[in-house]
């Protein structure tokens, strides 16, 4: 089964995207928080006297303030008819980073890409984004040593090769074709994997997002490249391992140990969904009003996969 | 400064007859602008920064440092240029660094020895622009060092160490005592001669019914006198009534006594004014703005002497205030009311006293209980379809007289110009100034945040201002809440005066700035964003929420520490974690992160106390200075050589341990 998480817009939840801490730490923390928040606030309307629910047991599966479709499970529900967007379309910069996690096959990849970019466009209701940054697994950015790993073996040992790379990049030319996306970018590379890409693209990225443990040491060569192929060198503090599974099962698992009472205590516990979870994706989607610099809406959705029969990886 | 209009200016007795036409005038000049401007929509940030300068006269062989009072000729050759530069012939064209950017512009201001520059044309919010902000305040600092005497420089003190002193610290010499000032420490060409400052200061000092007066405390050294009786104060002088002041005690005990408006309104400021969106998004900053004021200005403390004595405040706001406080016996209650029409807690120059945004977190018990308000001039503004909330908020700075008014200008109502309404707007010198669209332009509503010091150096300067800029955007992306009762704001402007506040004093402030969050189902009353573009006034219902705690549970005192980088408690988050969350969401490049992490860096430092104030640091460097007698006595020396060492500083900024790197750098190396 398919369960699709969300955080809403977290500008106007404020708390969790703010985090003390050096700027320097990357961190999940945002996207934790606010699928955690963002439960619980949905939980809460459900759970008012009026519903007289609560005590974990009887509570039906799913529970009604998620919404069960024929493709998927949305964890909270989403009514996508409300407004996205206060002003046009064309007063906004509209950046998605998806995320690709590990473990996940490459060809799921096309089908992912589609999927949560229509998630976003549904959310926001516009036709097109204007970037897309997508995050490989296994691409690790260091800025003390610029000759990055040619030997990225993701953590449970399926190669991110260079021809996936490529298909995934023809994937979001298509996307870029097509008008959906007007610019593309990558998040994380070195110089050189750069130049191994930049052959291969019809659609060059515009963009290269790096985490830099002080933004101040770049390497040379990297901008040098940048900027004799017009990369926009940009900065983020998104983590590495975004979602993990152990996470997951956290967020999802029942609530006497805060979790949203999604998933059953053990695989084979009956209070809720059976199986093993294998989160897929996660996508980040953020608009901002162009010439006043405002974030008006930023959030996230995820996508995992749940059963004793997951999709078999091939 | 605005526009200088010449005419014939009224002297007091005069002006005062004529004050309510002007206030009445001034009000529906107001309504029509208002009325024409409600509507203005989606206007852009953009941005300014205004920057003051000293223009000093450095005597290497006398080692004497004075002001010099060469404003015109310094402007009038900098108009030459800047006509040459519009004619593209000009020998300091914008090449270069500058390519592209419109060369600065200079004006003046109340000091004769004073320079004021802004950008040539506004900043917006593309994070290009803010890597200008600093090289563009530099370059307007070699422009206009460019236009001086060889011997000249344009430092960015707030005040001269040695303004009104016994010695000749202006540059030409005029003895004091004229008749617009009276002031027995500074003569009257110590302002700027243009009709409208004169007339301003007299004006001033002639409602009041006296000089006005500035009493600081000194600061007590081991050798300074106790009880520690002003020197300079002379009581013999017999020129004009006023001179009875001191006779009658106007000069305090263990205090630094200042007579005249030029020690205040001489001061150098850091100020900063936005565009808004419209003119709801300009009334939520104005607010959420204010509690701000007091923080910042502890944190640019930048003052800690006047008229060569070390004093025990750090700031310049409660002199500036003093040195225009225009209110009589009766308004300051010290009289029973007679003939004024009442009771006035603040001064001109003040903390701001409303709060105006239509925003539905503003509760009652936020506003001052106290508030002054021309109860005739807000039915008016209210009648003439005014909300409220705007309605006190300008009904309030209306309580204040016209100070300058020009014969001319009474002969007829155009409710085309503002300059009526102007005249009582720009008199008000608050923390914050809500500011309508002018007539005629493409201006927006604007919101100024004024409150902060000069710094020494550029790249101070640009720090400050840019943090305030971003805070503003995550104000608005994460919809902020500061809003504290505004009386409290009062009280933190007061704390901030104190020696090393920055650091020994605690601050009124929200303990939690998020919105509420609203349940998605209850939103779409509220059209998704809780009072988005609208400009309607119908938004003010709150969507259901829980009901409110008391207003005393919701706000506590902090260090700057806390507010500025987040208390360890987690309760609040701070000021610098919230901008960076903001800049996380949104796309900056490489190079625009790294100047604005050197920026923020400072601003975390300051208030850790890893760094310094300018306050701190001109202390200390006149504690170890060789001459000084531990006696609270700045010299001529020491004066000299602290203007020395600040020159050096705007250039070297402290790098590898060169002088000022306790402010600027944090070490050695």
């Amino acid at each position: 089964m398919k369960l699709i998480l969300s955080s809403s817009n977290i500008m106007q939840a404020g708390r969790q995207s703010v985090i003390r801490q050096p700027l320097t730490q990357k961190s999940n923390v945002e996207l934790i928080n606010s699928l955690r928040s963002n439960f619980l606030a949905s939980q809460q309307i459900e759970t008012s006297p009026a519903n007289g629910t609560a005590n974990g047991q009887a509570v039906s599966h799913p529970p009604s303030w998620t919404l069960q479709t024929e493709d998927a499970l949305y964890i909270p529900a989403i009514d996508f008819s409300h407004p996205g967007l206060s002003e046009e379309r064309d007063q906004y910069d509209i950046t998605v980073k998806l995320f690709y996690l590990p473990g996940i096959p490459i060809s799921r990849r096309c089908a992912h890409t589609r999927e949560a970019i229509d998630l976003v466009l549904k959310e926001l209701h516009v036709k097109s984004i204007d970037l897309l940054i997508v995050s490989f697994p296994g691409i690790l950015f260091d800025a003390d040593d610029d000759s990055e790993e040619e030997d990225n073996e993701m953590s449970n040992g399926e190669p991110d090769d260079f021809d996936s790379l490529v298909q995934t990049w023809q994937v979001l030319e298509s996307l870029h074709e097509q008008g959906v996306i007007a610019q593309l970018g990558v998040a994380e590379f070195g110089s050189e994997r750069l130049a191994r890409l930049l052959p291969h693209t019809k659609v060059k990225p515009s963009v290269d997002q790096i985490n830099l443990k002080d933004c101040c040491v770049v390497p040379k060569n990297l901008i040098l490249y940048a900027k004799q192929e017009q990369i926009q060198l940009l900065t983020h503090n998104d983590c590495h391992d975004i979602l993990p599974v152990g996470t997951t099962r956290e967020l999802l698992g029942p609530a006497e140990k805060s979790g949203a009472g999604i998933l059953a205590s053990s695989p084979d516990a009956n209070d809720g969904i059976q199986g093993d979870i294998e989160p897929q994706w996660v996508v980040k989607y953020t608009a901002v009003v162009k010439d006043r610099g405002v974030v008006e809406n930023k959030g996230y959705f995820a996508s995992a996969d749940v059963g004793s029969c997951l999709k078999d990886r091939s | 400064m605005g526009l200088l209009a010449l005419g014939t200016a009224l002297e007091w007795p005069e002006a005062k007859k004529k004050a309510g036409q002007v206030r009445q005038w001034g009000i529906e000049q107001l309504l029509a602008n208002w009325r024409r401007a409600r509507g203005k929509e989606r206007d852009a940030l953009l941005w300014g920064d205004e920057v003051e300068y000293l223009v000093v006269a450095l005597d290497d062989a006398a080692k004497k440092s004075r002001l010099s009072l060469a404003q015109a000729d310094i402007l009038k050759s900098l108009a030459r240029d800047e006509a040459l530069w519009k004619s593209g012939s000009g020998k300091n064209s914008a090449t270069g660094d500058h390519a592209g950017e419109e060369p600065p512009h200079f004006h003046p201001e109340f000091g004769r020895f004073m320079l004021e520059a802004t950008p040539g044309q506004p900043w917006g919010i593309g994070f290009k622009d803010l890597l200008k902000v600093e090289s563009n305040m530099k370059w307007r600092r070699e422009v206009a060092k460019a236009h001086m005497a060889p011997n000249e420089v344009p430092i960015t003190l707030t005040t001269f160490p040695r303004l009104g002193t016994k010695d000749d610290y202006i540059q030409p010499y005029y003895p004091p005592s004229g008749p617009a000032l009276r002031s027995q420490f500074v003569p009257d060409e110590i302002a700027n001669p243009h009709i409208r400052f004169p007339t301003l200061a007299a004006n001033i000092r002639s409602r009041r019914g006296r000089k006005v007066e500035l009493n600081v405390p000194v600061f007590h050294d081991t050798n300074t006198p106790r009880p520690f009786k002003d020197p300079t104060v002379n009581y013999d002088l017999h020129n004009w009534p006023e001179d009875d002041d001191v006779r009658n005690g106007a000069a305090k005990d263990d205090h630094v006594y200042m007579d005249a408006m030029a020690f205040g309104m001489g001061s150098c400021c850091l100020q900063i004014t936005f565009q808004a969106k419209n003119m709801t998004e300009g009334r939520r900053l104005y607010d959420q703005l204010s509690p701000l004021g007091p923080i910042l200005l502890a944190l640019t403390a930048a003052t800690p002497i006047y008229k060569g004595f070390l004093v025990d405040t750090d700031v310049r706001w409660n002199q500036i205030g003093n040195a225009v406080d225009d209110r009589t016996p009766e308004e300051l209650g010290e009289a029973p009311l007679k003939n004024d029409r009442w009771r006035i807690p603040k001064s001109r120059y003040a903390s701001n006293s409303t709060y105006i945004s239509q925003d539905p977190r503003l509760r009652k018990e936020y506003f001052d209980p106290d508030l002054v308000v021309d109860e005739d001039i807000k039915k008016r503004l209210m009648d003439g379809g005014m909300d409220d909330l705007l309605a006190t908020h300008f009904a309030h700075l209306f309580i204040r007289d016209p100070l300058v008014i020009f014969s001319e200008d009474l002969e007829e109502l155009d409710l085309n110009k503002s300059d009526h309404f102007e005249n009582l707007q720009s008199t008000n010198w608050q923390h914050m100034r809500f500011k309508p669209p002018p007539p005629d332009s493409d201006i927006g509503w604007r919101v100024e945040f004024r409150s902060m010091e000069i710094q020494i150096t550029d790249f101070e300067n640009a720090a400050f201002s840019i943090f305030i800029v971003l805070i503003t955007r995550a104000i608005l992306s994460f919809d902020l809440n500061f809003y504290i009762p505004i009386q409290r704001t009062t009280e933190n402007m007061e704390t901030a005066h104190a020696r090393n506040a920055v650091l020994d004093r605690k601050f009124w402030f929200r303990k939690d700035p998020f919105p509420r969050r609203v349940p998605r189902s209850a939103q779409q009353s509220t059209n998704g964003s809780t009072f988005s573009s609208t400009t309607s006034s119908a938004v003010n219902t709150p969507p259901p929420s829980p009901p409110l705690g008391p207003v005393e549970t919701e706000f506590d005192l902090m260090t700057i520490d806390d507010i500025v980088n987040g208390c360890a408690d987690g309760s609040f988050p701070g000021l610098i974690p919230l901008v960076e969350s903001y800049l996380n969401s949104v796309n900056v490049d490489v190079e625009t992160r790294c100047f604005l992490a050197s920026y923020l860096d400072l601003i975390r430092k300051r208030a850790d106390g890893t760094l310094w104030t300018g306050a701190r640091w001109m202390r200390e460097f006149v504690a170890k200075h060789p001459s000084y007698k531990k006696d609270s006595v700045v010299s001529e020396e020491i004066t000299y050589d602290l203007v020395k060492a600040v020159e050096e500083m705007t250039v070297k900024e402290g790098k590898k341990g060169s002088v000022g790197w306790e402010l600027l750098r944090g070490k050695k190396v």
